[in-house]
This record gives C-alpha cells, sequence and structure tokens, in this order.
C-alpha cells in the first residue's frame, strides 16, 4: 500500500477519525436527533459545494458561487409574492445563466475561470443590490410557510432538507457517472488534450459544468433564503471558504479529473464535523476561518496532482 | 546581417496591437474623464440651466479630483503590490486578508505604544510593514514550496489573513483618533490630503524596483519566459518568494493609509481590495500572462476604477453599478489584452 | 582541447549513446549530423552539462570534468545556442544578454543602466550587430535574435578562463540564404575567440561549414570525415545504411488499392506558417506517408484532415464532400480517427478505464437520450480487447497502467469499433518495444484490408517505406517528390533522404 493507492481512501477515512476524536470528547455528537440536525443545518453549503465541484472537476474554479446565492435570496424574497414556488424556476435560471456566462467567458474568451468567475459574481452582486436596494429583505412569513413551508417538516423522521440533499446528490451522482455529459466531464477533467483529440465538444462541456455550477449555488441559496426567511445581497457571504473546503478535502483536486460529488458529500460531512468539533471544544467563531484557511491549504497540497502542472506553478 | 531589419512574419499586425494595449488605458481613462461632464452638461441642458461644458463641471473640479485621489490612494498601493505578481504571471488573491491583518495590527501596536505618533507609535508603522513583508513572505512560501497554484494558495491565505484579523479584533473596530496621523487626511497640500503624496511616493519606490533593481527587472524575466529564465541561471522560485513578500509590503502601504482615511482599523478594513485592485491591474493594460506591464499601468487602472466610481456618483447613477460594470471591465480589459494564437487552453 | 571518451549514457530501454569518442581542438567547427533519434540532441546534452553520462570520460585540455548542470559547463567555457529561441521576448536586448549575471552591474542594489547597455554593445560588437541594445527583443528578427543569442553565449569570453566551445543548434532553420551567409562569416571569424560544434539538418550547410564532421547513427558515431572528403551522398548513406526486413513491416500482406473516390482529397492547401500548397488523395485501402524532418508539415498536415486547424486556402475534400468549417467533432462523424503521437497526454485519458476510453469518441452510439449503457460498452471493450489481443486484466483497468502498445491498441479500437474508415497515425510505434510495434503493422494491415485510408508520419524512415503505399516528402512545409511504394518497387532510404535534406 503506498502512499498514493492510499489517497482515494483520505478523505472517509479523515472523516471517520474525525467522528470517533469528536464522538469519544463528547459523546452525545451521536444522538441521532442532534445529528440529523447538524447535517439538516449544513444541507445550502452541501449543494453550494456540490455544484462547485463540478467546476473544479474539470480543472477550473467557480468564485462567483456566493454571489448567486447571494442575489437569489434575494430574488426569491421579491418574488416570492409574485410565483409563490415557481421563484425557485426563476432562481435556479438566473444561477444557470450566470454560471454558463462564466463559462463562455472562461472557454471562448480564454479568460481564466478565477478572473471570469469573480467577475461575473460582481455583475451578480450589483443586480442583487438593486433589487434589495440594498437593504435586508424579509419574506411575508404566511407565503413563505404556504410555498416553502415543507423543506423544514420532516418524513418518516427525517428533516425533508435532508432528503432534497440526497435527491440531489443522487441526481449529481447519476449525471456524473451514469451519462455522456458525465464521461465527457471526466474525460476533460483528466485529460483536455485527449478529450479534444477524440473530437469531444470541450467547450460545451466546460461551458455546462460551469452552468451546473451556477445551478447548484442558486439552489443552495435558495434554501439559504427560505430558511432564514428574508434575503439581502450579503446573505450568503462565508459560504464560499467553505464550500471549496468541502469539494478539496473529500477529495476533489484542484487540478480536477477524479473525485466526484460523493466526495463532496463526504467532504462536506468533514466540514460539519470539524465545526461540530469547534463548537465543543469551545473554540471562538472568530477563529473558525482562520482554521478553515489552514485546512484549505492542507488539503489542496495533499490532494493537487502536481504531474498535471507541466513544472511550471503560476 | 546586422543592416537586415526584416521584420517578423506578422510584424505589422503585431505592432498594432501592441501600440493598442499600451495606449488603450490612458484612452480610456481621458474619454472618461471628458464622459462624465458630458453626462453634466447634457442634464443640466434638459433642465435649462447655464452650463459651459468641462468648465461648469462638478466632476472637473479640483475638490472632486482630491476626493477621487483619496479614495484611489490605499487602492493605488495593494494595485502596485498585485501589479509585481501579475508582472510574474501569478495572481494574488491575498490582499483582503493581508491588508486587514496589517491595519489591525498596525492599531494595536499603535495604541499598545503610545497612540500618537508622537510617541513611540511611530515605530506601528515599520512594524505594520514588516508584518506585511511576513504575510506575504508565507504567501509565497505556500505557493512556492507545496508547489499549490498562487490563485489558490493566495485565496486560502486570504481567508486566514481575514480570520487572524477576526481573532485578533474579536470583531471589535479599534478607532485611530490620533491628529498627528490623522493629517494623512486633515492636512492638505495644494488642495489634496497628505496620503495622496504618500501614496505618489509608494509609486515611485515602485517604479524605481520595477526599472532599477534585480528584482524588479527579473519579475520581468518570470513573466516573459519562466523555463527560458531558468535555463540562464536565475532562481525563478527565490523571486517569486520575494515577489509576494514584497506585495505584502505594497499591502500593508494600503492598509496604512485605508486607515488614515478612515481613522478605524476592523477585520472589515480589507474588505472589497481584491476585486478592485486586480481590475485596476488589468485594467491598466498589465496582462494576466505576465511580462508585459508594470506600475505606471496600474496608476491608469486605479483611476480608471476610481474615475467611474466617482463619476457614477457626480452623474447621480446608483451605487451598485458599480459592482457589476467593474466586473464586465475585467472581462474586456483581459480579452482584449490576451492574444488569442498564443493561448491553447485555459481553466 | 575538449574531448570525450568512450561517453555511454542509458535511458530506461533505450541505449542512448554506445561509446563515443568526440574530440574539438581549437578554433575548429566541428559538424554534427545524423538522422532524428540517432543521438545527436542527447550528445549535446551531455556536451552542456544538461545530461550526465553513465560511462566515459569527458576532459578540457586533458583534465577531466564532470558537470551537474548547464551552469557549471558554463563556468568551463561551453555555452549553447539553443534551436528555440531562448531569449525573453519582453525583456531588452542587454537584459537577456546578461540575465542571470546582472548583479555586476548592481551598485548599492541599483542596476547601472549605463554600465550594463555599455556592456552588452560590446558583446554585440562581437557579432557584429548594431542594434540599441535597451530595445525590446520582440523588436527584433529572428535573424537579429539569432546573433544576440550568439552574443549571450560570447559572454563567457569574460567569464570564463581558457577556451570556449559553443554549440549551435540548427542555427539556419529561421534563416534567409543571406542571413545564413553572414551567420557564417561570423561563425569563420569567431573561430579566433572560440570552437563550435555545428549541428543541422541541412547538410550542404555542414558542408560548408564545418573542418570536421561527426556521423552518427544508433546513439555510435559511424564516421569522422575531413570537410576536404567530404561528400554529401556518402554521408547521408552511412547515416541511414541500414536493411529493411520485408517480413518485419508485412510487406507480404500489402493489398493494392483502387485508385476511385478518393476518401481524403487536398487540392493547393495551405496553412500560414506551416505547410504550403500541398495537394494529395487518399483512397480506401491505401497507406499514404508523409515523410520530412521535424518541422516540415507533417503533423499539421494530420491535424488540418482531423479538423483542428483550419486551412489558410485550398480545398479539402472528405469523401467528396467539401469541408468549410473545421473542427474534430464533424472530423469524427465523417469517420476520420486520430492517433497522436503524445499517446499518453493526446491518446488515451489516463485516469480512465480502457472501456472508457474505447466510447469517449462514440458516446453517442451507447447511449440513449445522454444515458449511457454501459453494459453495451462494456460487452465492447471485451469484444476488442480480445481482436486485438489488449492485454489488461479486465476493461475497468485504468489505461494509464497499461504498457504503451496495449495503450496504443486501446487508442485504435476505440477508432475502428466506432467505424471510422480514414486513420490519422501519427509515429503510431515511438516508444513501443519491437512486439508491440509488429502488433500495430499487423493491425494497419488488418485496416487496409477493410477498407480503411491511412496516413501515416512514421517514426524511422524504414517504417514509412515498409508500410506505405504512396510517400510524399515534405521540406520546411513545400511537397518535394511523390514516391510510389509497391511490394518489389519500393523507394530506398537514400531516394527519401535525398528529398528531405
Amino acid at each position: 500500500m503506498t502512499l498514493e493507492t492510499l489517497k482515494p481512501h483520505f478523505p472517509w477515512i479523515t472523516l471517520l477519525v474525525l467522528v470517533v476524536l469528536v464522538g469519544a470528547l463528547n459523546p452525545s455528537f451521536f444522538d441521532p436527533g442532534a445529528l440529523m440536525l447538524l447535517m439538516a443545518d449544513i444541507v445550502p453549503l452541501f449543494i453550494m459545494a456540490m455544484g462547485m465541484t463540478f467546476a473544479i472537476y474539470i480543472g477550473g474554479i467557480d468564485l462567483s458561487v456566493q454571489q448567486l446565492a447571494n442575489v437569489v435570496t434575494v430574488v426569491a424574497t421579491v418574488y416570492l409574492a409574485n410565483f409563490g414556488i415557481g421563484v425557485a424556476v426563476i432562481a435556479i435560471l438566473i444561477g444557470f445563466l450566470f454560471g454558463a456566462i462564466s463559462g463562455y467567458v472562461t472557454t471562448r474568451l480564454f479568460v481564466p475561470s478565477f478572473v471570469s468567475t469573480l467577475a461575473m459574481g460582481f455583475v451578480a452582486l450589483s443586480m442583487a443590490k438593486w433589487l434589495s436596494d440594498q437593504r435586508a429583505l424579509s419574506m411575508d412569513a404566511t407565503l413563505r410557510n404556504d410555498s416553502f413551508g415543507w423543506m423544514f417538516d420532516t418524513t418518516a423522521g427525517f428533516p425533508n432538507e435532508l432528503i432534497i440533499a440526497l435527491i440531489l446528490l443522487a441526481l449529481a451522482w447519476f449525471l456524473q457517472t451514469r451519462t455522456t455529459f458525465g464521461r465527457s466531464l471526466k474525460a476533460v477533467g483528466a485529460g483536455e488534450l485527449a478529450a479534444v483529440a477524440s473530437g469531444l465538444n470541450v467547450d460545451k462541456v466546460k461551458i455546462i459544468a460551469f452552468a451546473i455550477s451556477g445551478a447548484f449555488a442558486a439552489i443552495a441559496g435558495l434554501m439559504f433564503s427560505v430558511k432564514l426567511s428574508g434575503g439581502d445581497a450579503n446573505l450568503a457571504n462565508g459560504f464560499l471558504l467553505l464550500a471549496i473546503v468541502a469539494v478539496l478535502v473529500g477529495g476533489t483536486p484542484l487540478t480536477g479529473g477524479v473525485g466526484g460529488v460523493v466526495n463532496t458529500a463526504i467532504g462536506t460531512l468533514i466540514v460539519m464535523v470539524i465545526r461540530a468539533a469547534m463548537v465543543y471544544l469551545e473554540v471562538d467563531a472568530t477563529q473558525q476561518q482562520m482554521v478553515f484557511g489552514i485546512v484549505l491549504i492542507a488539503a489542496i497540497a495533499l490532494t493537487i496532482d502536481r504531474s498535471k502542472l507541466r513544472g511550471i506553478v503560476k | 546581417m546586422s543592416s537586415s531589419t526584416a521584420a517578423l512574419p506578422d510584424g505589422p499586425r503585431r505592432i498594432s496591437r501592441e501600440t493598442l494595449v499600451k495606449w488603450a488605458p490612458l484612452l480610456v481613462l481621458v474619454v472618461l474623464v471628458l464622459l462624465f461632464p458630458l453626462f453634466e452638461w447634457l442634464e443640466d441642458f434638459r433642465d435649462g440651466k447655464d452650463h459651459i461644458y468641462l468648465l461648469d463641471s462638478r466632476f472637473l473640479s479640483i475638490r472632486n479630483f482630491a476626493r477621487i485621489a483619496i479614495s484611489a490612494s490605499p487602492a493605488l498601493m495593494v494595485a502596485i503590490g498585485v501589479t509585481f505578481i501579475i508582472l510574474m504571471g501569478s495572481i494574488d488573491l491575498s490582499m483582503e486578508g493581508t491588508v486587514s491583518v496589517c491595519a489591525v495590527m498596525f492599531a494595536l501596536m499603535f495604541i499598545g505604544m503610545g497612540g500618537t505618533l508622537a510617541s513611540w507609535a511611530f515605530l506601528a508603522i515599520p512594524g505594520a510593514l514588516v508584518v506585511g513583508a511576513v504575510m506575504g513572505f508565507i504567501n509565497g512560501l505556500v505557493h512556492v514550496k507545496l508547489k499549490i497554484p498562487s490563485f489558490m494558495a493566495s485565496l486560502a491565505m486570504g481567508f486566514v489573513g481575514t480570520g487572524f484579523a477576526l481573532l485578533l479584533t474579536g470583531g471589535d473596530r479599534i478607532r485611530v483618533e490620533d491628529e498627528a496621523f490623522r493629517s494623512l487626511l486633515t492636512v492638505r497640500w495644494f488642495n489634496f490630503p497628505v496620503m495622496c503624496y504618500v501614496a505618489l511616493l509608494g509609486l515611485l519606490v515602485a517604479w524605481f524596483i520595477q526599472s532599477r533593481t534585480t528584482l524588479g527587472r527579473n519579475f520581468y524575466a518570470v513573466g516573459g519566459g519562466e523555463e527560458l529564465a531558468k535555463a540562464s541561471g536565475l532562481n525563478v522560485n527565490r523571486v517569486r518568494i520575494m515577489g509576494f513578500t514584497l506585495a505584502g509590503v505594497f499591502f500593508a502601504m494600503g492598509a496604512l493609509l485605508a486607515v488614515g482615511r478612515i481613522g478605524i482599523a476592523e477585520t472589515a478594513t480589507g474588505n472589497g481590495f481584491m476585486f478592485v485592485s486586480i481590475t485596476a491591474v488589468v485594467v491598466g493594460g498589465t496582462a494576466l500572462w505576465g511580462g508585459i506591464g508594470g506600475v505606471w499601468n496600474t496608476l491608469i487602472g486605479v483611476l480608471i476604477v476610481n474615475v467611474i466610481n466617482n463619476g457614477m456618483v457626480v452623474i447621480g447613477l446608483p451605487n451598485w453599478v458599480q459592482d457589476g460594470t467593474l466586473g464586465l471591465l475585467v472581462i474586456a480589459a483581459v480579452v482584449l489584452s490576451t492574444d488569442r494564437r498564443s493561448v491553447s487552453f485555459v481553466k | 582541447m575538449y574531448e570525450l571518451q568512450q561517453i555511454d549514457k542509458h535511458f530506461p530501454g533505450v541505449h542512448a549513446l554506445k561509446s563515443i569518442d568526440f574530440k574539438i581542438g581549437r578554433g575548429e567547427i566541428v559538424g554534427l549530423v545524423g538522422e532524428n533519434g540517432a543521438g545527436k540532441s542527447t550528445l549535446m546534452k551531455v556536451i552542456y552539462g544538461a545530461y550526465q553520462p553513465d560511462g566515459g570520460t569527458v576532459s578540457i585540455d586533458g583534465t577531466t570534468v564532470r558537470f551537474q548542470n548547464p551552469r557549471q559547463a558554463m563556468d568551463h567555457g561551453i555555452g549553447m545556442v539553443f534551436q528555440e529561441q531562448s531569449l525573453i521576448t519582453n525583456l531588452t536586448v542587454a537584459e537577456n544578454i546578461f540575465l542571470g549575471f546582472e548583479q555586476q552591474f548592481v551598485r548599492w542594489g541599483v542596476i547601472d543602466w549605463k554600465a550594463l547597455t555599455a556592456a552588452a554593445r560590446a558583446q554585440l560588437a562581437k557579432v557584429k550587430l548594431d542594434i540599441d541594445p535597451s530595445i525590446v527583443t520582440a523588436q527584433l528578427s529572428f535573424a537579429q535574435r539569432q546573433l544576440v543569442e550568439l552574443a549571450k553565449v560570447l559572454t563567457l569570453e569574460e567569464r570564463v578562463d581558457g577556451d570556449l566551445v559553443i554549440l549551435l543548434d540548427e542555427p539556419t532553420s529561421v534563416l534567409a540564404r543571406e542571413e545564413v551567409e553572414l551567420l557564417f562569416q561570423l561563425v569563420r571569424d569567431l573561430t579566433s575567440r572560440a570552437s563550435f560544434i555545428f549541428v543541422s539538418h541541412r547538410m550542404d550547410e555542414v558542408l560548408e561549414l564545418s573542418d570536421r564532421i561527426y556521423v552518427m547513427k544508433d546513439g555510435e558515431v559511424v564516421d569522422v570525415v575531413a570537410q576536404a572528403d567530404a561528400q554529401v551522398e556518402t554521408i547521408q548513406h552511412k547515416m541511414v545504411g541500414r536493411d529493411i526486413d520485408k517480413e518485419y513491416y508485412r510487406e507480404q500482406k500489402q493489398q493494392d488499392y483502387e485508385r476511385t473516390n478518393p476518401l481524403v482529397s487536398f487540392r493547393n492547401v495551405s496553412h500560414a506558417g506551416s505547410f504550403q500548397d500541398i495537394s494529395f488523395d487518399l483512397h480506401a485501402g491505401e497507406v499514404l506517408c508523409l515523410v520530412g524532418t521535424e518541422g516540415s508539415g507533417r503533423e499539421a498536415i494530420l491535424r488540418t484532415v482531423f479538423g483542428l486547424d483550419t486551412p489558410t486556402s485550398g480545398t479539402v475534400q472528405i469523401k467528396g464532400e467539401t469541408i468549410t468549417h473545421f473542427n474534430a467533432q464533424s472530423g469524427v462523424a465523417r469517420g476520420i480517427g486520430y492517433v497522436p503521437r503524445e499517446r499518453k497526454v493526446e491518446g488515451i485519458v489516463s485516469g480512465m478505464s480502457v472501456y472508457e476510453n474505447m466510447t469517449i469518441s462514440q458516446m453517442g452510439n451507447y447511449a440513449t437520450g445522454g444515458i449511457l449503457k454501459i453494459g453495451e460498452e462494456r460487452a465492447l471493450a471485451r469484444a476488442w480487447i480480445e481482436k486485438l489481443g489488449i492485454k489488461t486484466p479486465n476493461e475497468h483497468k485504468d489505461c494509464a497502467g497499461l504498457s504503451g502498445g496495449n495503450q496504443q491498441k486501446v487508442v485504435l479500437a476505440k477508432w475502428r469499433s466506432g467505424g471510422s474508415d480514414i486513420i490519422l497515425l501519427d509515429h503510431p510505434t515511438r516508444g513501443l518495444d519491437i512486439g508491440a510495434k509488429e502488433d500495430v503493422y499487423e493491425m494497419v494491415r488488418g485496416m487496409c484490408a477493410d477498407g480503411v485510408g491511412i496516413i501515416l508520419v512514421a517514426d524511422t524512415l524504414e517504417e514509412a517505406i515498409g508500410l506505405s503505399h504512396s510517400i510524399i516528402v515534405l521540406k520546411d512545409g513545400q511537397f518535394q517528390q511523390r514516391f510510389e511504394g509497391m511490394p518489389g518497387d519500393k523507394p530506398t532510404l537514400f531516394d527519401l533522404v535525398h528529398h528531405m535534406i
């Protein structure tokens, strides 16, 4: 067993070790009800991270997800009265469209994805500020409960939020492993030049990957907005770091090609356990960001495939 | 052979392209400076007021220029820092965290050592610069030694920095009310506050480093052809780490001016610097691929960004337009500066 | 003065240099010729310190030396003028000349531009180039850049005590005829300062400039010829002289082909900067081989057929249909399969399994509504694993873990299983062992028998001759000569080399 063959197993081993550690420190961590709540709590982040997985899988990055979620919280709050549950469709369309534009700018206009998504994020921010008039908005309680109240019910003892997350995970997993698109995604991530030489429409695949990332970010924003019953242009700030961390500690490296949405599920759980541990150890909330920043550096350093960087690391 | 002046196969095209890329930023700046007064004139003309184009412009007044210069000064320092990195073909996204940490550390040191420039507290200024250098140095180490692409290494370091600043302040604001220090903003020479001259001095220092030191020239060598520079015996890793360290120092300069401007140091001091500075650098004409551009380009870029922000307010556009405009501007600038024939694919 | 004795160099699976003896005297110009793969570039890398030999000794004036890196070789007076432009184009000429050695011009941390420029001007004077050293290198012509590179190497003169040896790797490839003349005159003048090792594929130039010529073949020096005795033809014979084994290339299986309804038809096709005015037809069952040196335009023609490059003029027809939009997707849809040279990077997708690699170009055939039928994919893979004898435990194995020959079979299976009938082979046997090469030859014959048209860029000239029905010789992107190559009536190596260089 070499380090390389062990590498794919790092994420779940890490998760297991962390769970055991946290459980040993604090046996109440295993209380099913509390655990379920913890998991339900992290669902919006998970969905965002799942979308981000697609962008990272092809070797790109999506820095716009946080701003997309922001604009969606505003859109959902503002248009809930007009469209009811239909606002979900609008939200997802907005996310998809923003993502597709980022993808187009990246692939066809040769702007690196960290710049194009950063820039599109600011366009989204503009839109959010405009729609919200730069105020924190809140949803009408009745309307919210009529349209989206079901999200926070339980089915057979399981929070519906968690069920939504599982359904989306199943969908994303199916897309990734069982469809021609998923296969193309893998080819582009693992060997872009070979994909080109095999006649794949690489640009299209990449644009769709960014669009999916945007759409999932929108779903995350929508759930977050409903959860907090409101929207504002900064509501989802703080998601970006955790989403990237979740993808990378899950084992989808920055260089793409391996890993996937199931890995991101594990990565999100790792994030959740670390957070729970910090709460239990009474680590100040102000230190969390620093901790996750360092976790991020460690995760990248451990997962990145340096042979793909071809000697030059810029 | 010496007399043979055979042009490149695609000579004329390349030259025109280069000329365009070289002068476009300045042209844009000039057009903007003429454009905003035009909107003002149009508005007054519609309202039937007397208004001589340019002369009666509120935008085109010393007072407003001072306003632009004040808001541009901290951004200029930060943007100059990242210019060096972009010249090498790398990127530094850590500025928000670094600026916050430097600002907070400065304020803590300043107040801890007496709270006025007239005491030992002036040491907080070099202290802050050292803090910036250390942060940049760590950033460079993480990037070079762990072989992590700079955008990700620096983004993560930025998060760590913001987190660290939060840890230091516990979320509180620290007021720096020393009059001597605040004279950065309050004392004006020829209508412009002292901080503008400090920024100008910073620019000159940066220009000196860029054009007169081995390090500065090596940035261009690394950006122009890293492999070739290596083959010529250049220690590229050392140049990179020193570049990030230098950038950290300029981020600290930006932090000092930012604190001087509002008199408050807090975790949020660094907010917004990332996008503004990157935008300014690329809009100024420094290519994201490295090797082309420099600190004067960045000055133009910073002015463009700040003129747009200020001009929009002057002509009464809501400020939410700014973020989106900058977003589109940065995409346009990168597209314009990219020679598409030389790029195979990007991620 | 500078001498190599019995130098050996091994790479995994290759004996790249076999007991090479080489010496160069003060002020001498030595030519080095050989086919691609003969070991020229390995030898050069040993000389300038990029490679360390496994055996033998390197000595300068009788003292044994050993270089760990090019910098150490430079410290002993050995400099290299690279074939690829090694100047950084956004720096000034002066900066390029002294890159990495600026410290001598730094006073109190400040670069003394005046001193740097003056020193650069002195270096440029050595190569008689009268340009302002403070202009940006990008503004120079290629010929001028070549001289600047030479000037850069000549800075060794001031830094090193003792004699200089300067390697010139294909220095004339970007120069016009009169520029070459000037360069040669300059090199001759400079022999008062340095010795030169001159590497070029232009035989006439090597003969013109060199005092002695080393001829290499298969990692050995097969002859050393003095200029007075040198003749192009004898040298060329020595470079290539090998016997061709008909059995090896499966010539007995070579069938004639129908000369109607071409699959691919080029009419006066040009692509700026890579090839000009190329015309040919490829028929079903034909192997058409493009022969030429590196950079002669062979690969660019393959890429154009596949659709990765768009020609700047001329007409390309695939199966009678004129192509207007060039992209790889429609190329594949028209039945073109491309087997690229960089097998590990462009051929297979490392990290994907055997069956995934086989269907990557034809996923539509194994999916309904975008949902893959993985069972069918695997069945296909199993069938082709058996058909081509691919050695893999199963179809789930990561392609990166297969041997080179089996990877190549996977790539071929990808195109053949998808029904491609125009196959472009770019160095299909590069890096394969002999058994795997024979498998590839067998497959080439098999495909022809099935009516596939093949355009081949072969790894060696023997392979080109052995496999092909028709050969087109290219040089610098220009058509040179066409040969027919039916068994029993094949052109000789010499016929081809004669037109190549």
